[in-house]
């Protein structure tokens, strides 16, 4: 009896001494530890696959302390530059590209990170026959196949010519690039369902210097691997931090108070009234400028996005009558405080755009600021409709509007809610309906969901355009219920106007970057999507993100400007080997 | 208190009224219905509905959606964080959306107080149907009326509203309602039975019984009039627990969405950082006045419980 209890609590202890988590054994000083914001909840914390459909799961840290990119476009210089990558060169045709990686880079496992870890990674993405993993349609649409040359080159060997393939799947070009995976761990794993977490094994591992300790649903706690290659290879020193936190903020109540009391050191956007007191509160914390707009322009334009399959919104008269009722500059004024501009393309208005920007409004394509609701009514009208009150009716139906918005955000929310003011003085029986994040884009938007959403999707294009209007070809359409590969033409906009959009895209996709005739070539398949409006551009995104200077300097700001400051993305790294400690 | 001093206590004040009761008979300003605490509680909500119907008639109303007005203003006589001081053409300050406070408030009030009637209304009058049926018709009706009533009451109604907005395209003021008065209809209903099943038994009752007269009449027409002060206890307590309901929900942000309430104003205000952002009249207003219509319920339904229970009504005069 007495040895089956003694039994029993053996066990229990053992069991106790396994749950408990390595984090509690060793406190870190608040001083060597960094705080990072999190605007959403984790929906899978013991789930290190990226690759799963819709699913962020590496925003918590993954992407911007455990796994490197290849290279880093940095917004800042314009320059690409190098990270476990260091040259990714071209053949004349521009149809094959070679990519050699640094030395001495290992996995935190010690099994050395090499050519077949990338050729792995691009021949499972390759052979995903639904398209669905994240990055598979990309690499699908352009890679025909992947060679090894030695175990530091490898040959990319691309369907057609494509100027743009590092930049745009490899160099962080916007939020994320194309992980490469170990090919030891992931070898014989179904991608689809793996989940890259065991304890015992040590995983997940990545390159980068700072391996995963614990997470939960609000939190994820990372720390520094002093054995990191890249310090002792001399590619760069260890970083300062000695342990990494991302922390969901929850409101922006809390993320301020947070702020405040110096318990986050790098948070989530926030509203310009908040960030003025948080600044009033905590003199510490700084944002990109000094003054007013204190925010970073963020390069996801804010859009209005159709189902271009569901009624109303199948008729590019009603799409063109939305454009009229949109009141830009109320957006900017009340939603976003003055923090932003309106936009006047589907492109984020960076200088590099601007060649393609002007060669637009020059064919006379613009976007009003203000609304136009008597041209809207006469669109409204003539598909149909007639006024019943203080709403538009058709065949006894009235004529609604239900726009997702997803309510990860204030910003979000706020600007909608505006929209839909400006639905309903217009005569349209509008509401907004928030979505939870991970509902928004597990589901609503790849699956065709929704009637109309607040999005950012033709986000893409910083230097060039092609980006930003390869998303809307018709190489992407899927019906209603499937998913839409990465996230491309969710709108499912699939007409005449859109083959012929296509075709010139195509064309521009095919040329080398700078090209004189693009300019003029974009004007021209711009028309098509200007005249059927498969979604309408609103206004720029901007973006005010408090950093803290209490415990920790070198934030990147438009004056010390080493790299742009958005903390969520995959050029983090970058950002965390630049810190110093305050104090 | 122990249950002996209580019953004493009861007692003496039920003998020392017995003189007063008598005497009262003949003064017509010793009615019941003159309490106190009722006309007070009853002023109250008055005076907020009367301000709310109103004021609507003066203030323009359009003021009250997003982007109608100038942001973050304070009220006439503050300033706000950046300096701004209050102007007239908003006196009770704006929001960080541009929303006239004056406007929502007095769009809002109302709103909260029909909400509360409705589904205290509708769950009353289920419950005087059922609780009726049940107490007086007895048998496997009353089995069945008891049986529901007590499951779902023990349902926590808060998280089942969550669920079912969440669901909903568009909550409008009376789905709201509605919705509400499905969890509200359990407490009139064992009320009523209670009450049915001890004045069964009282001699007009029989004398109505035996002068024929059908269940329905014996009901509705014999007992009914006799329960009022009772129905009308319940109905506030009913209003008020139905108003307790709409509030959480808008503030946890599930109430209706465009229309203005005093909870969704609160929940806007929490989700913009207004606490941090000392725009106290954004989330203060609202919750004044939600202070003072549970202040006003709460002593309308004390009067009325006095006037329904006459020891109670003894002990505190």
């Amino acid at each position: 009896m007495n040895s089956v209890r003694n039994g029993l609590l053996a066990a229990s202890a053992i069991a106790l001494a396994l749950t408990a988590s390595p984090a509690l054994a060793q406190d870190v000083p608040r001083e060597q530890t960094v705080i990072f914001d999190l605007d959403r909840t984790i929906a899978d914390p013991t789930n290190f696959n990226w690759f799963t459909p819709g699913a962020y799961q590496r925003v918590q840290g993954a992407h911007q302390a455990m796994w490197e990119p290849l290279f880093i476009l940095n917004y800042e210089s314009g320059e690409i530059e190098p990270w476990l990558g260091t040259s990714f060169e071209p053949n004349d045709t521009l149809d094959a590209w070679t990519l050699t990686l640094r030395d001495g880079v290992e996995w935190s496992d010690g099994e050395p990170f090499n050519a077949d870890d990338v050729i792995f990674t691009i021949n499972m993405l390759l052979g995903d026959e639904t398209a669905a993993l994240q990055e598979a349609a990309n690499m699908q649409q352009w890679v025909e196949s992947v060679e090894k040359i030695d175990d530091h080159t490898v040959q990319f060997n691309l369907v057609g010519a494509n100027p743009r393939f590092p930049l745009d799947y490899f160099s962080v070009r916007i939020f994320g690039s194309l992980l490469i995976m170990p090919e030891h761990v992931w070898a014989g794993q179904d991608p689809e369902t793996f989940k890259f977490y065991d304890e015992e094994q040590g995983w997940p591992i990545g390159t980068g210097p700072y391996t995963f300790t614990t997470a939960d649903t609000s939190r994820a706690v990372w720390d520094r691997n002093d054995d990191w290659w890249g310090a002792a290879s001399g590619f760069i020193e260890l970083p300062e931090p000695q342990r990494l936190i991302w922390l969901e903020s929850g409101t922006e109540e809390n993320r301020a108070q947070l702020l405040a009391n110096n318990q986050l050191d790098a948070a989530q956007t926030v509203t310009l009234g908040a960030f003025e007191v948080i600044q009033a509160m905590n003199p510490a914390i700084i944002a990109w400028h000094g003054g007013m707009p204190f925010s970073w322009p963020d390069p996801c334009a804010r859009q209005l996005e159709f189902n271009t399959t569901v009624a109303p919104w199948d008729d590019p008269n009603m799409r063109r009558a939305i454009n009229n009722i949109i009141d830009r500059d109320q957006i900017v004024n009340v939603a976003y405080e003055g923090t932003t501009i309106p936009s006047r393309t589907m492109f984020v208005e960076y200088a590099a755009m601007a060649p393609f920007i002007d060669a637009i409004l020059a064919e006379g394509m613009t976007l009003p600021t203000s609304a136009n609701l008597d041209e809207a009514r006469a669109l409204i009208e003539g598909a149909g409709y007639t006024l019943n009150g203080d709403i538009y009716e058709r065949d006894g139906e009235p004529l609604t509007a239900d726009i997702i918005v997803n309510s990860a955000s204030t910003e979000l929310t706020r600007a909608v809610d505006l929209i839909v003011e400006q639905f309903r003085r217009a005569g349209i029986d509008a509401i907004a309906r928030p979505v939870e994040n991970s509902v928004f884009w597990g589901t609503v938007l790849p699956l065709g969901e929704y009637d109309l959403a607040y999005t950012w999707l033709s986000c893409g294009s910083v230097n060039e355009p092609w980006a930003s209007m390869n998303r809307y070809t018709n190489h992407f359409v899927v019906p209603v219920g499937e998913r839409s590969p990465g996230f491309n033409n969710s709108a499912r906009w699939d007409t005449e106007a859109t083959a012929s959009y296509t075709a010139i895209v195509d064309e521009i996709g095919s040329m080398p970057l700078g090209d004189p005739a693009i300019p003029g070539m974009v004007a021209e398949a711009y028309q098509y999507f200007h005249d059927e409006m498969p979604f309408i551009p609103l206004v720029q995104a901007s973006k005010l993100l408090p950093y803290n200077t209490t415990y920790w300097t070198g934030w990147p700001t438009a004056e010390d400007n080493y790299i742009h400051p958005a903390h969520w993305w995959n050029h983090t790294h970058r950002i965390i080997h630049n810190l110093e400690p305050a104090q | 208190m122990s249950d002996a001093q209580m019953t004493s206590e009861a007692l003496e004040t039920a003998d020392a009224g017995k003189p007063e009761r008598t005497m009262g008979r003949f003064n017509k300003w010793d009615t019941p219905w003159l309490n106190g605490k009722l006309l007070t509680g009853a002023g109250i909500i008055l005076a907020i509905l009367v301000m709310g119907l109103i004021g609507r008639l003066v203030w323009d109303t359009e003021l009250a959606f997003t982007g109608s007005s100038p942001l973050n203003l304070p009220p006439v006589g503050f300033e706000n964080n950046r300096g701004q001081v209050g102007e007239w053409a908003h006196p009770l300050g704006t929001e960080n959306s541009g929303r006239d406070m004056l406007a929502v408030l007095l769009l809002g009030t109302p709103n909260t107080f029909l909400i509360g009637a409705i589904a205290a209304a509708a769950g009353m009058g289920i419950g005087i149907v059922l609780g009726f049926s049940s107490g007086f018709i007895g048998g496997w009706v009353d089995g069945v009326i008891r049986l529901a009533a007590d499951v779902t009451i023990t349902i926590p109604a808060l998280m089942v509203l969550v669920v079912i907005s969440a669901v909903l395209r568009q909550i409008d003021l009376v789905t709201m309602a509605l919705l509400i008065a499905a969890f509200a209809w359990q407490s009139p209903t064992r009320l009523i039975r209670s009450q049915v099943l001890s004045m069964k038994e009282s001699g007009y009752v029989r004398m109505a019984k035996l002068s024929g007269a059908s269940t329905i009449d014996i009901m509705f027409k014999e007992m009914l009039p006799n329960l009022i002060p009772y129905l009308f206890a319940s109905f506030i307590a009913g209003a008020t627990g139905a108003i307790l309901a709409a509030v959480g929900l808008e503030t946890l942000g599930l109430g209706p969405q465009r229309v203005p309430t005093l909870g969704g104003t609160i929940y806007d205000a929490i989700s913009a950082a207004a606490l941090l952002r000392n725009m106290w009249w954004w989330w203060g207003l609202p919750t004044v006045l939600l202070a003072l219509m549970f202040v006003g319920l709460l002593l309308v339904n004390l009067g009325l419980d006095e006037i329904a229970n006459p020891r109670l009504r003894k002990a505190s005069k």
